[in-house]
């Protein structure tokens, strides 16, 4: 490379800088040849892989650099490359907002009632599934918890709206029979999180207890042959065997939930809330939705959606590290 | 001409060389077994055959075309693996034909050629049924089925018959040997089994850590092992190696073991080498136990006798070794009991350079 | 096991309580769409009056064949199965291959192309980006934005490319051996035996499709063009507002709720029409999918 080296170098060092030069073209002449047989085997298999790369690229990554807009003052005619930059300025104004703080902490509020009270249940399904003797009584009922799971958000919330509805809903009918007054219930701040969460609940809790009862079907059935030996009752076995058995698998599902604890199904809030329950039901994604979607703030809005998917992705990675270091010993 | 030619071929792995320039040349018809310790590059050299891995270097000749970068499906090759990998979803007759329909092969045409080899294999009452419901030796003749139907110039096995048990084994065994008679491909074949190598090979090609160690037709390699290596690894029980020194006496050179003096051949190698370390191995078959204390053998302390019918071993120990002697019980029975030394005649005797391993053969029969 | 003979009194006495207490929770899981089917099938003014408990009160198919009689029920159901049968496919011909190649050990940078799909799944740019880029795609208001749009999902892709890194390699390498290009090694070796994992992801692809509702309200303001939820919240939304319509109803043998219950059960039809296989393939599917990042 350099001819300081060979003017100044002995006879030796000059034949070992030629050596060596050699040897790296040659070794780059090798590489390119070796890539280029490559490619001429298996060039089908790129092309396999082409139409999803360009998708991904055209539609997941590209918004990705459109993300800019949250540091931009953007105008839809001057569009994301050339509208102008203005810095933290949404970020500024969005830390300053009620309405956002708010729908954080709402946010958090909601994942964390949803986390306390939805994450047993399908572990406490999936323990007593495991009880049950009759197959077909276990079939059937799997069948009927497993159903809500694939009803779209829309007719659920559909279901919710009218058996909540104040003059011809189930709940008020049945209410009325204990003597109290009709509620209005989608209308109460109050009652909006306890509704939206119980749906939740009601919805998904028979669906993700198959996690567990896989990690029960792993369990080794001379566990609880020596346990029955011993004169184990089945209330013990259940605590001590079966519980600590699916543990592993129990943690790292709780990992998976705290990690994507951002992640509030807000079609089905944006479905069931109101102007009236904003109070207590507006999180950052339907914060999001109104003041970008429906307002046409899309720079404010993408600077509080970046921010959202920031800390999202910081939990996210956090939770799949942890979660690692316990796979390794469990089965999920 | 459908021979297959290696000229210092070898394989790395990222920078991990696996394959250390191998030199092989395999005649038209000809059935070449490849064994070795596991790991030691068989599978590797195999793939690399049938173009299933890249060659690192070297030139790779079939049928005196070069084929390095020639994808599989154009060097006229056929393979036959380990777990066969039948195509599940396909019946007998549909597996047999994949490679025929995949070549746009009239449907008479495919037709007429699975039903002959289906003929051949025996397999004419399984064509309608899927791998699944097959035995294990069916699924085999199966494997063999898709290979022979192309009519390809080559074979390649890599342990076709490593998943079977050991009656079905020898059974297939002897098929593959029918039907490389009858048909005449030149054929590739990887085995861990010694039995297997000894009774298909018409050469046997000993690989040890990728490289070839020793090529030759089976008694060669069992009569005359090039190094301790070939040595130990063909033959079972092994062939005993024990440790020596050159000494000289009136009737010609000698190994001394302990306090014993083994008469060896008169190999030129041994001249004006006296005092120096050598091996010398002996087949166990080739050991005559003797009572003890006989004259002019070599004392050893007998741990244990196996017997097995018609034969039995005996596990002895010499200098701190195990020392195995495998003989006749029928003439020998009532004498087992006694044994404390053996003898061995001198041209069963396989001498070693202790430093090289290299064999001292005396008439160049090295390869 | 399962001889009850065996067991202690206080184990009949748990067994007992526990099958008890399943069969509510199901039962409570069940009551909801019987409800609602009873509710669509009840004269109007008995629904309104919160009459109907369990079974239709005052039985009537009315509120039925107002909905059917709509156009825009059969042009938002036709819709529907447009974006359904034709955004599964589209979806089945990107992941396929895609996660094929990708399973391959012989594809250079397959850290790389394993990453840039792992990391769809970790961070999204979010609402507001994704819109924009849609629009200035030119793919708002059109079927085909909502059709390619939401084709490829990481989590699919990485399902299929586990179940196809299952199969053994010399599957490839017997099918290559036969002649076959990497295309055919694809379509005739690989995709017949990953058909409960390819099923798996058609499945998941079908019920997202047909519950899919957030962004084709967002992307399409054309009423030619939106699907059955987005007009199912429409029609709810509209109806409960709008008190005047309500009360004028009060006597009609259709009610706010009825008509409500009606189309909800005419949109869960086809999904519990292919219940049976969506539980078969979900189980497995959602086990698959976690087996590896
Ligand atoms: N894809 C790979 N990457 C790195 N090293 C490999 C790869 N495949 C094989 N090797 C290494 O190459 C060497 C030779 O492997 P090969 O499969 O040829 O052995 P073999 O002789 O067939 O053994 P066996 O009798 O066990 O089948 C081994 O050390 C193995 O670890
Ligand atoms: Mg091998």
């Amino acid at each position: 490379m350099s001819s300081d080296f060979d003017t100044a170098g002995s006879p030796a060092t000059e034949t070992l800088v030629v050596n060596a030069k050699e040897s790296v073209r040659e070794r780059r002449a090798a590489q390119i040849q070796r890539v280029g047989d490559h490619l001429k085997r298996e060039w089908q298999l790129y092309i396999m892989l082409l139409p999803m790369v360009v998708w991904l690229i055209v539609f997941l990554y590209k918004p990705m650099y459109g993300l800019q807009i949250a540091f931009k003052d953007y105008s839809i005619f001057k569009g994301v490359a050339n509208s102008p930059w203005i810095g933290f300025e949404h970020f500024q104004t969005l830390f300053s907002n009620d309405q956002f703080l708010r729908a954080v902490k709402n946010t958090l509020i909601i994942s964390a009632y949803g986390l306390l009270f939805g994450f047993p249940v399908p572990i406490l399904l999936a323990l007593m599934f495991n009880e049950v003797l009759s197959q077909k009584f276990k079939k059937t009922t799997q069948t009927i918890v497993y159903l809500p799971h694939f009803i779209s958000s829309v007719i659920i919330a559909g279901i919710v709206i009218t058996a909540f509805s104040p003059s011809a809903g189930i709940v008020n009918t049945i209410l009325g029979w204990f003597g109290v007054d009709s509620v209005y219930f989608l209308t109460r701040p109050e009652w909006f999180r306890p509704i939206f969460i119980g749906t939740g609940i009601w919805q998904e809790a028979g669906f993700q207890s198959i996690v567990y009862l896989a990690a029960i079907a792993g369990v080794s059935p001379t566990l609880y042959e020596s346990a029955v030996v011993d004169g184990a009752s089945r209330w013990q076995m259940m605590w001590k065997i079966t519980l600590p058995s699916i543990l592993p698998t129990i943690i790292i599902m709780l990992i998976i939930r705290i990690g994507n604890i951002l992640e509030v199904s807000f079609e089905m809030i944006i479905l069931l809330y109101q102007p009236a329950t904003y109070s207590t039901a507006d999180v950052v994604n339907t914060f999001i939705y109104r003041q970008g979607l429906q307002g046409g703030q899309y720079d404010f809005a993408a600077a509080a959606g970046l921010f959202n998917a920031v800390v999202a992705f910081i939990l996210v990675m956090t939770a799949n590290a942890i979660s690692k270091r316990f796979s390794r010993t469990s089965l999920w | 001409m459908s021979g297959v030619n290696l000229e210092g071929i070898t394989k790395a792995y990222g920078g991990f060389q696996v394959v250390h320039g191998i030199d092989l040349e395999v005649q038209e018809k000809e059935f070449v077994v490849l064994v070795g310790p596991s790991g030691c590059g068989k599978s590797t050299t195999l793939r690399m055959i049938a173009g299933l891995e890249e060659i690192s270097g070297g030139s790779l000749k079939i049928d005196d075309r070069v084929v390095n970068r020639i994808a599989p499906k154009d060097r006229d090759v056929a393979m036959v693996f380990q777990n066969y990998a039948l195509y599940p979803h396909l019946n007998v007759e549909d597996n047999i034909g994949f490679g025929l329909r995949i070549r746009k092969e009239s449907k008479e045409k495919i037709a007429s050629s699975v039903e002959e080899v289906a003929g051949i294999l025996g397999l004419t009452d399984y064509l309608k049924r899927r791998p699944a419901d097959l035995s294990g030796g069916q699924r085999q003749r199966v494997a063999m089925g898709r290979a022979i139907v192309r009519q390809p110039k080559v074979f390649l096995f890599d342990e076709p018959l490593s998943n079977l048990d050991a009656k079905l084994r020898t059974q297939m065994r002897a098929e593959i040997k029918r039907l490389h008679k009858r048909l005449g491909v030149t054929s590739i074949y990887v085995t861990h089994d010694q039995v297997e190598a000894m009774t298909l090979a018409d050469r046997i090609v000993v690989m040890h850590d990728g490289r070839i160690e020793q090529v030759g037709t089976p008694m060669e390699l069992f009569q005359y092992p090039a190094n301790t290596f070939v040595a130990e690894f063909l033959g079972s029980p092994p062939m005993n190696m024990v440790e020596a020194t050159v000494g000289a006496s009136d009737s010609g050179p000698i190994a001394i073991v302990g306090s014993a003096q083994v008469p060896l051949r008169r190999l030129p190698e041994l001249q004006n080498c006296v005092g120096e370390k050598i091996i010398i191995g002996i087949r166990p078959e080739f050991a005559v136990p003797q009572p003890t204390g006989t004259k002019g053998a070599v004392p050893i302390t007998v741990d244990l006798i196996e017997t097995l019918g018609s034969e039995a071993l005996l596990h002895a120990t010499l200098q701190d070794k195990p020392f195995v002697i495998r003989t006749e019980t029928m003439t020998s029975s009532n004498r087992l009991e006694n044994v404390g030394a053996f003898t061995v005649p001198p041209e069963m005797i396989r001498v070693f350079d202790a430093e090289s391993g290299r064999a001292l053969l005396g008439q160049g029969k090295a390869q | 096991m399962a001889n009850m003979n065996l067991y202690s009194r206080g184990d009949k006495l748990f067994v007992i309580t526990n099958m008890v207490l399943i069969g509510l929770f199901a039962l409570s899981t069940l009551y909801p769409f019987i409800y609602i089917t009873s509710l669509s099938m009840s004269a109007g003014f008995e629904a309104r009056a919160g009459n109907v408990i369990l079974t239709p009160v005052g039985f009537t198919l009315e509120a039925y064949s107002k909905v059917l009689s709509e156009p825009q029920f059969w042009i938002s159901y036709k819709n529907t199965f447009i974006y359904t049968i034709f955004g599964t496919l589209m979806s089945l011909i990107l992941i396929i291959p895609g996660a094929y190649a990708l399973s391959r050990p012989q594809l250079y940078g397959r850290r790389f192309w394993n990453l840039m799909v792992a990391f769809t799944m970790w961070f999204h740019a979010g609402l507001i980006p994704f819109f924009l880029n849609m629009r200035d795609l030119g793919l708002l208001d059109s079927y085909f934005g909502i059709i390619i749009g939401f084709a490829v999902s990481g989590f699919n892709i990485i399902l299929l490319r586990n179940f196809f890194e299952g199969i053994p390699q010399s599957f490839e390498e017997a099918a290559r051996m036969d002649g076959a290009n990497e295309f055919q090694v694809l379509w005739r070796v690989y995709v017949p035996l990953s058909k409960p994992a390819i099923a798996t992801v058609a499945l998941f692809c079908i019920v997202s499709r047909w519950n899919g509702f957030f962004w084709a309200m967002v992307l399409l303001q054309d009423e030619e063009k939106i699907p059955l939820q987005v007009y199912l919240r429409k029609v709810i939304a509209e109806l409960s507002d709008d008190e005047e319509f309500a009360t004028s109803l009060l006597n009609a043998s259709y009610s706010v709720e009825t008509v409500t219950a009606s189309i909800i059960v005419c949109s869960i039809i086809p999904i519990v029409l292919i219940y049976p296989f969506l539980q078969k393939y979900f189980s497995k599917g959602i086990l698959l999918g976690g087996v590896k990042e």
